[in-house]
């Protein structure tokens, strides 16, 4: 039978989770769903479960120097109401499930269910996150892209907990937000692309894109990104073609009950045209 | 005296104040000492012979019950017999029901299914439209002749998918011994549908079933036939094991084997004279009736019965199949076979005019009913239609002909979109003289309470409100005095089904005049009780066989027109606004049917644009509501909804139906308004953004 | 295995020994009784089973119990003592918001959230706020018109 425990501090979350056989249950919106079983019936974890979601040592956001930090257990509505997030984790996060869902799952939830389709990760992306994470016996810091394997897969050990996510503040020109999902509210994404750039008169300083729910992870290559550094909006324009299908070359969904690989691919090159046309046409 | 209230004017809904403050209980609600749960086991096949069944030493007090255990027939009593209540040696559908086990530890229940094992015989289960099991036809004047003179001859082929009713509340009954039958407390339209059933499959006489409605949370249509299948399989389990017994659907368990709305496949053929008039049509209705036909037959003819729509057209040739295949059944909803109908020759009417380069409007305006025409089958449309007045009122509402214009422009995105539409209550022809024969009861007590006594469902769409308002209103009768209280099969007669949009029209009639006859029958502080029983009209003459004639006694109409944008990079649709305007020759209850004209939109539209549902190899992959789409309060557009004043004289007050004809129009209004935004045809709902890209595309 | 936990339930103290991986929806509907929050789907998507937890809106069927301990739970138990709740079954009432009504509870409870934190929601705040909460029968319309009006009829409740 499964075990669960209610840890009272931190400390003791660590030390339970030292024993090896515990899973982190946070807000429970993705564990829940997925491990139900019939009403009335405990859910079917197959793991030991340390339930975490009231620890209120780890539910906080604060910003020392250039960086904003999130506790584990912070969800995503307060993240949305909180003065120091920047406007394009709010884009996201004000289309994300619905009110419930979100006073319930949590950033750092999101991100340890490592969907490709999970909204907040593809922001984590798009800001470079990196996480915290620690157990009795080290802390350690992960870049996000380092820290997501591939679909439901995490450089996480047994013993460890995603103690925070952190992140700079950005300094853009503008971010964009996209989020296509079945319906206008309370939808999983069959695509999602965000971006931010940043002008010095008509030369690109900085650019960052992010594309989700069309490859195994989120889209994000430095090396791209790099290479528009630099750019006149000229040059950007000429290139435009080439950077699609740089991107074009990533772009690997897949078919199933809620979309089809085609319009996922479509899509998404869409949206990327759209936000390098608005930064052409912006000048 | 004083002066009548005019019955029109909305009232608080009686059921509402308790539902609001979560006091209504429904079935899942009820708990009764000592009751046991039920869970399926089920085929995971398409199809097959089932060649061994495994099941575990079962602990102490747990049952199984299959087909052995049925005292009568292995048969759901419904319209067409074909459809078993266990699978005992074949099974044609993935979900098909095989037993259940039953007892009190929902965990060791789970456990005992979950080492059930089944081996098959597999056999090549049949997907597509090729084995047609009910095939119908009917004709009207001469359409090869016309054929033959035609300057033009236009063809489109429509489809359509499934649809899921999405109740919120999940198909479920409890129920216990009582007096060496039965008793049922279910969620359920028809109250002795499932009694008949159950008696069959239980061979047990009369007297020892009895089925109680609970309060019901949505249904659709979806809670017609289907509730049948549950409470024979809950009756046998009851009879083997003599304990109350609950069994309640999970979600998913609901969307995997429960009725939908039939995918369809229609072809449409228009010959075309010199003049630009439709002189004849031919259409083709296939419907995928799923493993078992049940009530198939019924949808398809209600369907083929819409095949001219709001338009008069000379010659008319209809048909139609239902073919069976290795999927799940399919079955009633809201509307029954008309959307997919009027949803393909409302794009056609549209096609046709763009085809011929005239104005789609003017093309139809020049095809539309007026009163006296004859039907699709010849039967006459005998009272005022109003279409002309309404088209009117909603063109200036909506502002439908300028915008129209502005949209042409490619750029704007944008599209408007128009559908027409009507709809008959009651069952078909002489189906309510000879199959349901409703009766209806009224009991005035000695503390002078008007009980009304019927067999009709409040499933939210409002007659627990509406009925007491028309007995109260005719008697000029307090309403807290009149008194309607769930259905229970062993106080009320049968006055039918709930369904077809009969309740207001029919049994209201009726009950109406029972009130009549109340009132003259009238002696304070004692008991009286009048009956009532349907009668045809005597002008309804209806050949079943050729399907000619009246098919209703009256029709109610509509006009649906819906404003979309589409997001050029998306593809997404976005309804931005909907103005609707009907006939239902006179609302009992304007709020109601206002209630019911904007809750049977959004569902309309739901159809045309955003509700998915398929299967791969018979199993259905939009499973659960995150996959199966519904609109959410951000996806409905604000409505406009109007009500015309046309007075039916043999309603109640004037009153025709209301439930159905809401739905109807709302898929092809939104694929016309997509049609025109996009500046692509339409042929296929739901039209999603895939869609819409693949259209887009194909240049 | 299972574990005593404590938490309060429109307005009273409970304290329960059962293992925190039972879904608080079953704990509600099973074990105290309390059967205003529905279930409609089990999967946190259709908010028949809304309740408020310290204020918040949180579908109750995939909440573990483990979250709840010391927690402020009300349903629409508790709710539908308030001013504030005869404010929304008025206004409910009156613009026919509700028609098979097991989506309601939920929907009250989704409509408090939203009100106790923006009194005076537009038409897109609500259709936004009520993201979570599906009803099949209405359209929704009818209760936007009634969230507006119990939000001008019950000026200051909020
Ligand atoms: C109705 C509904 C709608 C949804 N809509 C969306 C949507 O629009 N967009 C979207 O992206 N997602 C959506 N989701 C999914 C889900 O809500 C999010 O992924 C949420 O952020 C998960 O957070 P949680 O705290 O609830 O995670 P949990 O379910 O508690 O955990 C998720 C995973 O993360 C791990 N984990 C959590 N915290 C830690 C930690 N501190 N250390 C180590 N591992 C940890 C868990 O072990 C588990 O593997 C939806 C879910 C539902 C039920
Ligand atoms: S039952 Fe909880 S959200 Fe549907
Ligand atoms: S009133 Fe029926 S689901 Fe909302």
């Amino acid at each position: 039978m499964v075990e669960n425990k209610i840890p009272t501090s931190y400390n003791e979350a660590l030390k339970i989770l030292a024993t090896g056989s515990y899973q982190v249950l946070n807000g429970g919106t993705d564990l829940m769903v997925r491990y139900r079983g019939w009403s009335e019936t405990r859910v079917k974890f197959k793991k030991n479960m340390l339930h975490i979601h009231n620890l209120d040592e780890l539910n906080y956001i604060t910003s020392k120097d250039e960086y904003i930090h999130i506790g584990a257990t912070t969800t995503h509505e307060t993240i949305l109401h909180h003065p120091l997030i920047p406007e394009i984790m709010k884009k996201c996060l004000r289309v994300f499930a619905s009110p419930a869902i979100r006073n319930m799952g949590t950033l750092v939830g999101n991100i340890g269910n490592a969907s490709p389709a999970g909204d907040a990760v593809l922001i984590a992306y798009l800001l470079e996150a990196r996480l915290v994470v620690e157990s009795l016996r080290h802390q350690r810091e992960v870049p996000i892209e380092d820290f997501i394997k591939g679909p439901g897969s995490i450089a996480l050990a047994p013993d460890e907990i995603i103690k925070e996510i952190y992140f700079k503040k950005l300094n853009f020109n503008a971010t964009y937000f996209t989020k296509v999902g079945g319906r206008q509210s309370d939808a999983i994404s069959k695509v999602m692309f965000a971006a931010g750039y940043r002008l010095d008169a008509d030369k690109i300083v900085d650019i960052r894109i992010a594309i989700g729910a069309v490859s195994p992870t989120i889209i994000k290559d430095k090396t791209i990104e790099k290479s528009i550094k630099g750019y006149t909006l000229k040059n950007l324009s000429n290139q435009k073609s080439m950077i699609l299908s740089q991107y074009a070359a990533h772009i690997n969904p897949i078919d199933d009950q809620r979309s089809n690989k085609h319009y996922r691919k479509k899509v998404a090159l869409n949206l990327l045209e759209a936000f390098l046309n608005d930064i052409i046409t912006r000048s | 005296m004083k002066e009548k209230q005019n019955i029109s004017v909305g009232i608080d809904n009686v059921e509402a104040a308790d539902k609001i403050a979560g006091l209504a209980k429904y079935t899942s609600d009820i708990v009764i000492e000592g009751m046991l749960y039920a869970k399926t086991v089920r085929s995971t096949i398409p199809r097959g012979t089932i060649r061994e069944i495994k099941i575990p030493t079962l602990p102490k007090g747990y049952y199984t019950v299959d087909a052995t255990d049925i005292p009568g027939d292995n048969i759901v009593g419904m319209l067409r017999d074909d459809w078993p209540v266990f699978a005992a040696h074949h099974v044609n559908h993935i979900g098909e029901p095989i037993m259940l086990i039953v007892r009190e530890d929902k965990a060791i229940i789970t456990e005992i299914v979950n080492k059930i094992t089944i081996t098959y015989d597999e056999a090549e289960p049949t997907f597509d439209f090729t084995d047609s099991c009910e095939q119908l036809s009917f004709q009207k004047g001469n359409t090869k002749k016309a054929f033959k003179e035609a300057k033009k001859i236009i063809d489109y082929t429509y489809e359509t998918g499934y649809q899921e009713q999405t109740y919120i509340e999940p198909q479920g009954f409890i129920g216990y011994p009582e007096n060496d039958g039965v008793t049922l407390i279910g969620s359920i339209q028809c109250p002795y549908y499932v009694k008949h059933a159950v008696m069959q499959t239980l061979g047990a006489s009369e007297d020892l079933v009895r089925v109680i409605q609970a309060t019901v949370g949505g249904a659709f249509g979806g809670k017609e036939e289907f509730p049948s299948l549950m409470a024979c399989q809950l009756a046998v389990a009851i009879h083997k094991i003599a304990r109350p017994i609950k069994m309640i659907y999970e979600r998913e368990e609901d969307m995997e084997v429960t009725t939908k709305r039939h995918p369809a496949k229609i072809t449409m053929s228009a010959a075309i004279d010199a003049d630009n008039r439709v002189m004849a049509i031919k259409s083709h209705v296939g419907l995928d009736g799923g493993a078992y036909i049940g009530l198939s037959k019924v949808v398809l003819s209600r369907g083929m019965l819409a095949s001219t729509n709001a338009y008069t057209i000379e010659n008319v040739t209809a048909r139609g199949d239902v073919y069976r295949t290795n999927t799940v059944p399919n079955g009633a909803f809201r509307g029954f076979g008309a959307p997919q109908m009027i949803f393909a020759i409302e794009m056609f009417m549209h096609h046709i005019a763009k085809d011929l380069n005239i104005d789609p409007l003017t093309f139809r305006k020049a095809h539309m009913v007026k009163q006296g025409d004859l039907t699709a089958t010849s039967g006459v449309f005998r009272d005022p239609v109003i279409m002309n007045s309404m088209l009117e009122e909603v063109l200036k509402q909506s502002n439908y002909i300028e915008k129209v214009k502005q949209y042409q422009h490619p750029e704007s995105n944008k599209g408007i979109g128009m559908s027409w539409f009507l709809h008959g209550f009651g069952f078909t022809g002489s189906g309510e003289k000879d199959k349901i024969k409703a009766r209806v009861r009224l009991k005035k007590d000695e503390q002078d309470n008007v009980h009304i006594l019927i067999a009709a469902v409040d499933m939210g769409q409002g007659p627990k409100t509406t009925m007491r308002k028309l007995v109260a209103n005719l008697l000029d009768y307090p309403i807290e005095k009149v008194i309607f209280n769930n259905p229970d099969t062993r106080y009320v007669p049968d006055s039918g089904p709930t369904v077809a949009s009969r309740t207001m029209m029919i049994v209201g009639g009726l009950l109406a005049r029972a009130t009549k006859k109340l009132q003259d029958q009238w002696v304070a502080h004692q008991e009286v009780v009048t009956e009532e029983s349907y009668e045809q009209p005597s002008y309804v003459q209806w050949d079943n066989e050729a399907m000619h004639g009246d098919a209703y006694p009256a029709y109610s109409w509509g006009i649906n027109v819906c404003e979309v944008e589409v997001d050029r990079q998306t593809y997404e649709v976005r309804v931005r606004n909907m103005w609707n305007i009907y006939d239902v020759g006179k609302a009992i209850d304007e709020r109601i049917v206002l209630g019911q004209a904007d809750g049977g939109q959004a569902q309309g539209i739901g159809y045309g644009y955003l509700e998915v549902m398929n299967h791969r190899e018979g199993k259905i992959m939009q499973k659960n509501m995150t996959d199966y789409i519904i609109p959410t309060a951000a996806d409905t557009p604000p409505m406009e909804n109007t009500l015309m004043d046309n007075p039916y004289p043999l309603g109640p007050y004037g009153a025709k139906g209301v439930g159905e004809l809401t739905l109807v129009g709302g898929a092809p209004a939104v694929a016309l308004a997509i049609e025109q935004a996009i500046g692509k045809k339409v042929h296929t709902i739901p039209v999603t953004p895939e869609r819409i890209m693949e259209l887009i595309d194909n240049e | 295995m299972s574990e005593k936990i404590s938490f309060e339930l429109n307005g009273q103290s409970i304290t329960i020994t059962l293992s925190p991986d039972h879904r608080f929806l079953d704990v509600l509907r099973k074990h105290l009784n309390i059967v205003g929050p529905k279930e409609g789907c089990g999967e946190g998507e259709c908010g028949a089973c809304s309740v408020l937890m310290d204020g918040y809106i949180v579908q109750s069927c995939i909440l573990p119990l483990g979250s709840v301990h010391g927690k402020k739970i009300m349903t629409i138990e508790g709710y539908r003592e308030t001013k504030r709740f005869k404010a929304l079954q008025d206004a409910f009432l009156t613009e026919g918001a509700s028609q098979c009504g097991i989506c309601t509870p939920g929907m009250i409870m989704a409509t408090e959230y939203l009100l106790s934190h923006n009194p005076h929601p537009t038409d897109e705040e609500i259709r936004h706020g009520l993201a979570g909460n599906l009803c099949r029968c209405t359209g929704y319309n009818m209760i936007i018109k009634a969230i507006k009006r119990a939000a001008k009829e019950g000026e200051g409740l909020w």
